[in-house]
């Protein structure tokens, strides 16, 4: 049954690369149709917690093929299709033939290989055959980013992905490859009764990290996903992201993990989740602010995750499926909020042209519909209630507590990743009450602005649709309550006790009778305002005769109380002209926040190994004379070697 | 289901109608120590009245979400006040978790008041918002090192049992460090002046500035129901209930609930209220109190 359900997923991939040209729509409904193959078999497998493997003895590379696809993978492949499918719909109209003639043909092309390279990394159970599926959907990225690159700052958003898409690369061969040399063979599955594989996992922890965007190895991330076309940005922050977590749980399932690499975990989330919403605060472009909180999220899924290793290494199943349960939701939840802000966002560009937060205004007249349903995804991704956001935090709150509580190693540390949790979801209402407030409230602040206009029902489907993903699993946790923990006991089978979810049935059925009484009470007062008579007036601005929507408060004022308190790390530049004189001419302010790690870390990172790698060049510069020279000092070398201590 | 259902009502009737009797009695302590005669205690009762049947004036920027956004805000409040244990009787609603429900209902309420702000595209009203959202930030901190200390000296994490037991350890600065929340989160002296004239030193009262009528009238009750529910936890901190007879417990409650509005009068007579750069370090203080009364419980809890 779930081969024959992937064997159609895989006929129908290899379809939609031969229809991409010319064909959008078949090509969709080919896309979509594979997308519900590999659904419907992550599903069963969900379901039943069968585990389904495949081995071929058709050699590519010298590796016999072998699949398998448990519930962690389906698990992920879920997700998966989920976004993915919900973005194929949107980028059909968003990246079409008629407004991009040059590139639409050749982004489907390069979007089926995306979908089909990552559901073959959901699968692969072979490393040399991971590590080529891994660098295809790698380079399918690529070219999805850069599909525009007519732009300069598309082309420089690629060439940063790419590089640090291979530095993680290079760490992952040195750790297949190491791997493959201890075990014998490139086939991947349990190895925890091999202690000495443990250090391999830290190379796993880069590779992986860069991938997954956490602090500090983010450094591609914003420009990345702020510069791809939107349906692109969807995807990589709702699925690529995750696939680097689904990386570094699967491997830390087969592999043992040494108990510093999962404090490392732990503690990188938390420094991921609050510096990842201060450096949202600080953004004026709605597209990277977004990505700044993508970096917020996998900050908050490796706190579940990182704490999720410790309990399993010290053997306390308790707290450790509820954190564990905790983190695997939200990727679910980060995958469906993430997509449908991107996907608001990307409406928001196709109707005005621009990503400046500053320019925008007013939009909830022109765009309801895309109005709501950012407004739903930002609620959801500050953790509100009823929506799904908050069931996942709750999760891991509570797991968290339980450390504490049972004084487990270190239990202070849980304390704190609590405290700083909450902080971390202060700061996300404040990033968001920012960004719905200046982009879709108040007034347009240019023309672009007020002459916006809402976006085509292939549009706002998949919006809609992915709002109502974060309402279900708000309203009935329950439900998904049995993918997550077949996933966490495919993850490790000792946290697999029955965990008999009461608390989150309550949860569940405050968040019902919530949505209920907020639904009556916004009506109840919206008729009672109705029959006391309602006027319209200018807002009251302390008297003054002309108002202009420039007057109106900024995003950049509206967060700088915050980003003060962050201006360590943040270093905002002030740029501008103070009022002088008596009577003051010309004035203006402009702050901005940089890439502080990119220009502060990395970058002199970067130069420093240039220099190294342009000094070592000297060697190499043709010249007979030079390689006799090297050729005699190495002789030498030997000699000295082998009188002074290699002969026994 | 039915007890349920009565236990509910009981407690939605008797929080919503005293909720307006604190602000009224913090306003009249103010004029009593000012040497006022002050107005009624039931001003805020007459004033909700009279809202209530008024038409609405609506900013012309604004949206419907301006009013249906106030509608939630209540409702989320309401939510989080039926969360807590009243003396002896725990909460019908309450769960394993439900204090962090608590705190997440609380910011349901403020991202739709300060989103309802930035509706009217007034830079007071901005202003008003991004004082709130980024104070909250300390706050909630505060707030959570606090629930995490009740929670560890009564290993739950549930309200209704959280603050049964008597006072443990680390009350003396958990109160204080509450206290300072409790100033913070409704908006009194020092950290803002509920009676100030200036637009622009305002916080709460900046952000209403364009609400009328009915909808003014859900904020103000609102505001009031957020002071009681904020009085009922702190209290109920002190306080250990369940000890005497369900009537003498409610009295007490009451009698310690007035003693505290009567300190906030008292802390709004005698106190100036603080520049803005100040406020993030005096509720840095306050988050402080909370983080030692949470370290102080994790040693008392160690086996």
């Amino acid at each position: 049954m779930i081969s024959g359900l992937l064997l159609v997923s895989a006929g129908c991939g290899l379809a939609a690369l031969a229809v991409a040209k010319g064909a959008p729509r078949l090509w969709l409904g080919v896309v979509l149709a594979g997308l519900a193959g590999v659904l419907a078999a992550a599903v069963l497998v969900l379901a039943s917690g069968a585990v389904w493997e495949w081995r071929s003895s058709w050699v590519l590379g010298g590796e016999g093929m072998h699949l398998r696809l448990d519930a962690l993978s389906a698990f992920f492949a879920a997700l998966l299709t989920v976004v993915g499918g919900a973005a194929s719909i949107y980028g059909g109209s968003y990246w079409s033939e008629a407004r991009h003639p040059r590139s639409a043909a050749v982004g489907r092309c390069w979007w089926s290989v995306l979908l089909g390279s990552l559901t073959v990394v959901l699968l692969q159970a072979n490393g040399l055959h991971f590590l080529i599926a891994w660098e295809l959907f790698t380079l399918a990225a690529y070219f999805l980013i850069t599909l525009d690159r007519q732009a300069g700052e598309v082309r420089r958003a690629g060439w940063l992905y790419l590089a640090a898409s291979h530095v993680g690369t290079l760490c992952l061969f040195a750790f297949f490859a190491l791997l493959a040399a201890r075990m014998g063979g490139w086939d991947l599955g349990p190895m925890r009764d091999h202690p000495e594989l443990a250090p391999l996992f830290w190379l796993a922890l880069v590779g992986f990290g860069i991938k997954s965007g956490m602090f500090p190895l983010h450094v591609w991330l914003p420009s990345a996903h702020a510069n791809a076309p939107s349906h692109v940005s969807a995807i990589l922050s709702g699925v690529t992201l995750k696939i680097g977590i689904y990386a570094l749980v699967r491997f830390s399932g087969w592999l043992p993990v040494p108990e510093a690499a999962a404090w490392t975990l732990a503690g990188g989330g938390v420094v991921s989740a609050v510096l990842g919403v201060a450096f949202a605060l600080g953004q004026h472009d709605l597209k990277r602010l977004l990505a700044y909180h993508s970096v917020e999220n996998i900050g908050i899924i490796l706190i579940g995750f990182g704490f999720a290793l410790v309990a399993s290494a010290h053997g306390h199943p308790a707290w450790g499926q509820l954190v564990m349960a905790g983190s695997l939701l939200h990727v679910w939840n980060h995958g469906l909020f993430k997509a449908l802000l991107f996907l608001g966002a990307g409406s928001v560009l196709h109707a005005t042209g621009t990503r400046q937060m500053s320019r925008l205004g007013g939009l909830w007249r022109a765009m309801p519909w895309t109005t709501g349903c950012f407004v739903l995804g930002a609620a959801a991704i500050s953790g509100l209630p009823p929506l799904n956001g908050l069931v996942s935090e709750w999760l891991i709150f509570l797991g968290l507590f339980d450390a504490a509580a049972a004084h487990a190693p270190a239990s202070w540390v849980a304390l704190a990743a609590a405290i700083l949790l909450g902080v971390t979801g202060a700061l996300a209402l404040a990033c968001f009450v920012k960004v719905c407030g200046v982009v879709f409230f108040g007034l347009p602040r240019t023309a672009a602005a007020a002459q916006a206009h809402e976006s085509g029902w292939a549009m706002r489907g998949p919006m809609l649709a992915l709002g109502a993903g974060c309402l279900a699993i708000g309203l009935l946790p329950v439900l998904f309550y049995g993918p997550v923990a077949a996933a966490t006991a495919a993850w490790n089978p000792a946290l697999a006790s029955a965990f008999a979810p009461t608390p989150l049935l309550a949860l569940g059925a405050w968040h019902l009778m919530l949505a209920a009484l907020l639904l009556l009470a916004g009506v109840a007062l919206w008729d009672k305002v109705r029959r006391n008579g309602l006027r319209r007036a200018l807002t009251w601005d302390c008297g003054y005769t002309a108002p202009t929507p420039r007057m109106q408060y900024t995003g950049g004022s509206f967060a700088g109380i915050i980003t003060g308190w962050f201006a360590w790390i943040l270093c905002p530049a002030h740029h501008g002209r103070a009022p002088e004189g008596p009577f003051p001419g010309q004035a203006s302010d402009a702050v901005h926040v940089p890439e502080t790690v990119l220009e502060k870390w990395i970058g002199p990172l970067a130069s420093g190994v240039m220099f190294l790698a342009a000094n070592v060049r000297q060697l190499q510069q043709g010249r007979v004379q030079a390689y006799l020279f090297y050729l005699v000092v190495g002789i030498l070398l030997v000699l000295v070697v082998a009188f002074a201590g290699g002969a026994p | 289901m039915m007890r349920v259902m009565l236990h509910l009502g009981a407690q939605v009737l008797l929080l919503g109608l005293l909720a307006p009797l604190l602000p009224g009695l913090i306003t009249k302590v103010k004029a009593w120590v000012a040497g006022r005669r002050g107005p009624p205690v039931l001003q805020l009762y007459y004033d909700l009245a009279r809202l209530w049947q008024k038409s609405v004036v609506l900013s012309s920027a604004a949206s419907p979400g301006h009013i249906a956004g106030i509608a939630v805000a209540w409702v989320a409040t309401l939510g989080a006040a039926l969360l807590l244990p009243l003396g002896p009787w725990a909460s019908p609603v309450g769960f394993r978790g439900d204090a962090i429900l608590f705190v997440y209902l609380l910011a349901l309420a403020r991202f739709c008041t300060t989103l309802a702000a930035l509706e009217t595209a007034s830079a007071f009203e901005g202003m008003g918002a991004a004082r709130e959202v980024s104070f909250a930030v300390l706050t909630e901190a505060a707030v959570m090192a606090g629930l995490l200390a009740l929670g560890l000296q009564s290993a739950s994490l549930s309200l209704s049992v959280m603050l049964l037991p008597a006072a443990g350890p680390a009350t003396a600065l958990l109160v204080l460090g509450l206290f300072i929340v409790l100033l913070c989160e409704n908006c009194r002296v020092p950290f803002d002046d509920p009676n100030t004239h200036l637009e622009l030193t305002m916080i709460h009262e900046a952000m209403v500035l364009d609400h009328s009528g009915p909808p003014l009238a859900a904020i103000l009750h609102g505001a009031a129901l957020k002071l009681l529910l904020f009085s009922l936890l702190l209290v109920q901190i002190v306080l250990p209930a369940g000890a005497s007879s369900p009537a003498l417990a409610l009295a007490v409650l009451a009698g310690a609930v007035l003693v505290l509005t009567l300190l906030v009068g008292l802390t709004e007579a005698l106190i100036a209220r603080l520049a803005f750069n100040r406020v993030p370090l005096f509720l840095t203080t306050g988050f402080l109190l909370c983080l030692f009364a949470l370290f102080v419980a994790w040693k008392a809890g160690r086996p």
